[in-house]
């Protein structure tokens, strides 16, 4: 009898929450599963059909897909790589004591807090080949002699977005980081510090193993979002020049908005079991050994 | 000693932050630049004319005060539903074992798969047949689609690395759970609520997708205000760069004041353990 | 055990009530199409009988900048003043956001949460009247009394786009694509305005020039357009050639994509042409970058206000074939609305009352109304002129439920992928022929 009492609590606590996404996302879900196999096109109402595999064998034949692919995993691997990295060090950073250390915490969160909208134009009016104030900067230096139209040339474009998501990216890695380091108890850094440990071995030895959960969540959703993002390259590029800046969120994106929802329901299935495949084995690693 | 401090504080510090607001930096200067000078020849880093014009327009003509309202309250009552009802689901999945927890933990996982644009049609006939549109309630429930998925992972990633003893110790000492709870982990969790709360409320500000569909000229947020400002003939760089600037504040200064709270959690915590 | 089942039923029991809701939506949007019409006679009866009662119009528009947008607030305001039929329109101003306003007005509609009537792109047409979302309106023209301010021909190409014999949008006002070019500069390079294609080809070679003998070039002869938006003055091209949009794959077309090429692999276009747009053409021009660029009236005042007398216009020249770009700005009145006859009474003003006078006027977009395009102001206008001697060549893309996509995507990408040397002008007409004419 007990023991059933007990049992019901866990499921009281997520319902609330379950409740709300349910409404929300599951059926949305569950209907793109449907239209993902039927010929689901708005533009061509009356020809909605059942269509089987067709449009997941259309996906795996078309160049395109395959090129948004590539791209997404160039994205998130260095999109992602380096916001942590560099979010890491500044959370590290910002966790020392020193004058104005709240402001600077704050100001810290700007790229973060700058609508998507004025981030694309922004940087897109930063890398500008005529006006742009980085080619100003790089023939200042003598680095350059005449400017690059960075969003132009297929060479380019693509790490000129990345840089944009990386920019955006690490003050969410910092705060979030930041936040884990004021779990762990100083004791732990004091002990350390009489058996003479240099800052290295801390961060090493104290530091990442005391973050190692929610370092693990934080890369993993993030890994999720930046896969999942439009908006930067949506307002930087579109996706071009020539699809080399076109991820598979923004083929699905671009697909969806001309309404060829069988399609880029097909896609995201594929992107969403993709993103599953990489999560479980990372999770289930991370959450058993503990 | 100062050296030292130096190179390990300073110049890193420095050298990232000036990668992060040298672009706020010259969004500043671009709002107050007159337009000859924004195409101009030669590229100034401080323009030779300054110029308020754009925020007065952006006040004056233009009632910016009405979206920057309306994000405010959305992005208000979605950081506290969300917070709400996140920290409850992921009490549970790292406080008790139960059938169907990695399930239910899978699902909230695959909801933030999901692209948003596919969302779109299905949700906006839910609205509708609930007569939720055009008001705040439908942004609200629209931003929990991203924000509950992500804060319940977050906060139980957080809840993970917080060791079970604290809470234990205080039950042997003849708590309840939900006393302990409030008494000794919510403290303790405190930044990490904030550092999530962050999240939750920079994305319900400046998301765009659903709040251009879900919103009317009277409720509409201030990513569609900003967005009005590109038509087909140009943007609008200088009431664009200014209504940019006028949405990062708002935002900096709520942080400046809550990460205080990023510290008094580790007070408490020390105390306790 | 017993207890858990009951939790699990009330934790899926509001999936399953969505679900409900959602197929009943889903069902009664697609399916009822016979039950629809009958509705709307009826409601059109009682609309008849209750046209003095107080009626709201939600309107849907976008603006350029917020000066349009205060005059369109202006001309509700005064249409809501002086009508006598107790109309009160409430206009509701969306983001353009570079066409996105089309899919959130189609999601709206198709939600059931759309407005009454909308400003409108033609392109669009087959994706909202293969959804019956649109209202046909050759029953309020016939018996229209302005009917006949309006020519023929427009009437023609609303039609042809909805792929029926039936009207579903309202004219409201036009755009005819020209060049724009640098007297000053023309001068300096010792160019004649062209008066056929190959002149055009010419004069763009000889205004790219190296002003400061720095070896990097300061003025290019074309600010051409790369991104969205660029297939329009392209076109020009591919007609200048003798091509034409039906058969993209002749040799001709090609030929009209080769030059267009050659203008961007010689560097008569600036380098950023891939991707430039709107914004950056018209920068371009204005910085004195370029010498040459196509665009409509809609720019005229900025372009004035900039260089005063030194820039003018003419119209895209003759080749083998001569074609110039005609952009359009409608209205639509939605299906679902219950005050259709109120609904045309607004879209009529726009169309030929004194809304048409003050949008164009304001605006420079070219009148459909003859009256209002016979006024002085626009007689007086050598970029009207220029724009109004296009007229008698200016077409339209050939619009198909593909064409937005086409427009959106597949032409930006494919050009740029030719314009980069990474596919031939003949590949690249190939792919843009079949992703149009695709069935």
């Amino acid at each position: 009898m007990r023991r059933k009492n007990i049992n019901i609590w866990p499921y009281l606590l997520v319902l609330p929450a379950l409740l709300i996404v349910t409404f929300v996302v599951f059926i949305p879900v569950i209907e793109a599963i449907f239209m993902s196999f039927q010929s689901y096109d708005l533009r061509r109402p009356d020809k909605i059909a059942y269509l089987g595999f067709r449009n997941f064998a259309d996906m795996f034949s078309d160049p395109i897909f395959w090129l948004a692919f590539k791209n997404t995993i160039i994205w998130v691997v260095f999109g992602v790589g380096l916001q942590f990295l560099f979010g890491f060090i500044l959370a590290l950073l910002l966790n020392q004591s020193f004058r104005g250390r709240g402001i600077i915490r704050a100001v810290s969160l700007i790229p973060w807090a700058t609508p998507g909208v004025l981030i694309g134009l922004m940087w897109k009016w930063i890398y500008d080949g005529n006006y742009g104030v980085l080619n100003d900067l790089l023939i200042k230096l003598g680095l350059l002699d005449q400017g690059i139209t960075f969003l132009s040339q297929t060479s380019t474009a693509f790490g000129s977005v990345i840089v944009t998501i990386i920019w955006q990216g690490i003050p969410f890695f910092a705060i979030m980081i930041l936040a884990g380091l004021q779990v762990i108890s100083r004791e732990m850094y004091e002990a350390a510090d009489i058996d003479g440990a240099s800052k290295l071995q801390k961060l090493i030895h104290i530091t990442i193993p005391s973050l190692k959960n929610v370092i693990i969540i934080t890369i993993l959703l993030r890994i999720i979002w930046v896969s999942n993002s439009v908006d930067i390259i949506h307002n930087m590029t579109g996706g071009g020049p020539s699809y080399s800046t076109q991820t598979l969120s923004v083929y699905i994106f671009n697909k969806a908005t001309v309404l060829d929802l069988g399609y880029s329901s097909s896609m995201a299935l594929f992107l969403m079991f993709m993103l599953a495949m990489v999560a479980v084995p990372y999770l289930k690693n991370a959450f058993k050994e503990r | 000693m100062r050296w030292k401090r130096i190179v390990s504080l300073y110049i890193p510090l420095g050298t990232i932050l000036l990668f992060l607001l040298f672009p706020f930096y010259w969004t500043f200067i671009t709002s107050m630049k007159p337009e000859h000078e924004l195409y101009g020849s030669t590229v100034t880093y401080w323009p030779k004319e300054l110029t308020l014009a754009s925020y007065q327009k952006l006040f004056g003509e233009f009632n910016f005060l009405l979206p920057m309202w309306n994000s405010f309250l959305v992005a208000t009552i979605t950081t506290f539903v969300t917070l709400f009802v996140s920290t409850l689901a992921a009490y549970s999945f790292t406080r008790y074992e139960f059938k169907g927890k990695s399930l239910l933990m899978g699902l909230f996982l695959t909801n933030n798969m999901f692209p948003n644009v596919l969302l779109l049609i299905p949700l906006f006939a839910i609205m509708r047949s609930f007569d939720l549109l055009y008001t705040p309630i439908s942004l609200v429930m629209a931003y929990a689609t991203f924000t509950i998925p992500f804060s319940v992972w977050m906060l139980t990633g957080y809840l993970k690395d917080l060791p079970n003893a604290l809470e234990e110790a205080a039950m042997i000492d003849g708590a309840n759970r939900a006393t302990a709870f409030i008494k000794v982990i919510l403290p303790v969790l405190m930044p990490s609520i904030v550092a999530t709360g962050v999240y939750i409320f920079i994305q319900s500000w400046n998301e765009y997708t659903f709040a251009v569909l879900f919103t009317n000229e009277a409720t509409r947020t201030i990513p569609v205000t900003l967005k009005n400002l590109i038509g087909q003939l140009g943007v609008q760089w200088d009431l664009l760069t200014a209504g940019g600037i006028i949405t990062i504040i708002p935002v900096c200064i709520m942080f400046f004041f809550a990460q205080k709270k990023l510290i008094e959690g580790m007070t408490a915590g020390s105390v306790k353990g | 055990m017993k207890r858990l089942l009951t939790y699990l039923l009330v934790l899926f029991l509001p999936i399953i009530l969505v679900a409900c809701v959602s197929s009943n939506n889903s069902t009664s949007t697609e399916g009822t199409n016979d039950s629809q019409d009958n509705e709307s006679t009826d409601t059109e009866q009682e609309d008849t009988q209750s046209a003095d009662e107080p009626v709201e119009l939600t309107y849907w528009y976008w603006a350029d900048n917020s000066e349009y947008s205060n005059l369109m607030q202006d001309i509700i305001a005064e249409f809501n003043e002086t009508n006598d039929k107790g109309i009160t329109v409430i206009g509701e101003e969306y983001p353009w956001d570079g066409g996105g306003y089309s899919e959130t007005l189609f999601t709206a509609a198709m939600g059931g949460g759309g407005p009454d009537v909308a400003a409108f792109k033609l392109t669009s047409t087959p994706l909202f009247t293969a959804n019956n979302l649109l209202a046909k309106l050759d029953d309020y023209i016939d018996s229209w009394e302005d009917k006949d301010d309006i020519e023929e021909n427009l009437y023609d190409i609303m039609k042809s786009a909805s792929g029926t014999d039936n009207l579903y949008v309202m004219p409201w006002n036009t755009q005819v694509l020209y060049m724009y070019y640098r007297p000053s500069i023309f001068e300096e390079a010792g160019v004649e305005v062209p008066t056929t294609y190959e002149e055009l080809l010419t004069a763009i070679e000889q205004t790219t020039m190296d002003t400061d003998g720095d070896g990097n070039t300061d003025i290019y002869g074309f600010g051409m357009r790369g991104a969205t938006g660029g297939q329009e003055p392209w076109g020009s091209f591919i007609h200048g050639r003798g091509g034409d949009f039906e058969d993209m794959t002749s040799k001709e077309a090609i030929q009209g994509m080769q030059d267009f090429i050659d203008i961007y692999e010689n560097g008569y276009a600036p380098p950023s042409a891939t991707t430039d747009g709107f914004n950056e053409i018209i920068a371009n021009f204005k910085s004195g970058k370029t010498a040459m660029t196509v665009h409509h009236t809609g720019s005229s005042a900025e372009m004035v206000e900039t260089f005063g007398d030194d820039v003018s216009a003419f119209a895209f020249p003759e080749g083998v074939g001569q074609w110039t770009s005609m952009g359009d700005t409608n209205n639509v009145i939605f299906e679902s609305t219950e005050h259709k006859e109120a609904a045309f009474e607004w879209v009529s003003y726009l169309a030929t009352g004194k809304g048409q006078e003050d949008w164009t006027i304001a605006t420079g977009n070219v009148p459909v109304s003859t009256r209002v395009q016979e006024m002085d102001h626009f007689q007086n206008d050598e970029f009207m002129k220029a724009s109004i001697e296009g007229v008698p060549f200016a077409g339209i893309l050939p619009i198909k439920d593909t064409t937005t996509e086409w427009i959106s995507t597949i032409w930006p990408n494919t050009t740029a992928s030719a314009l980069l040397g990474e596919i031939t002008a003949e590949d690249a007409m190939q792919q843009l022929h079949e992703s149009l004419h695709e069935e």
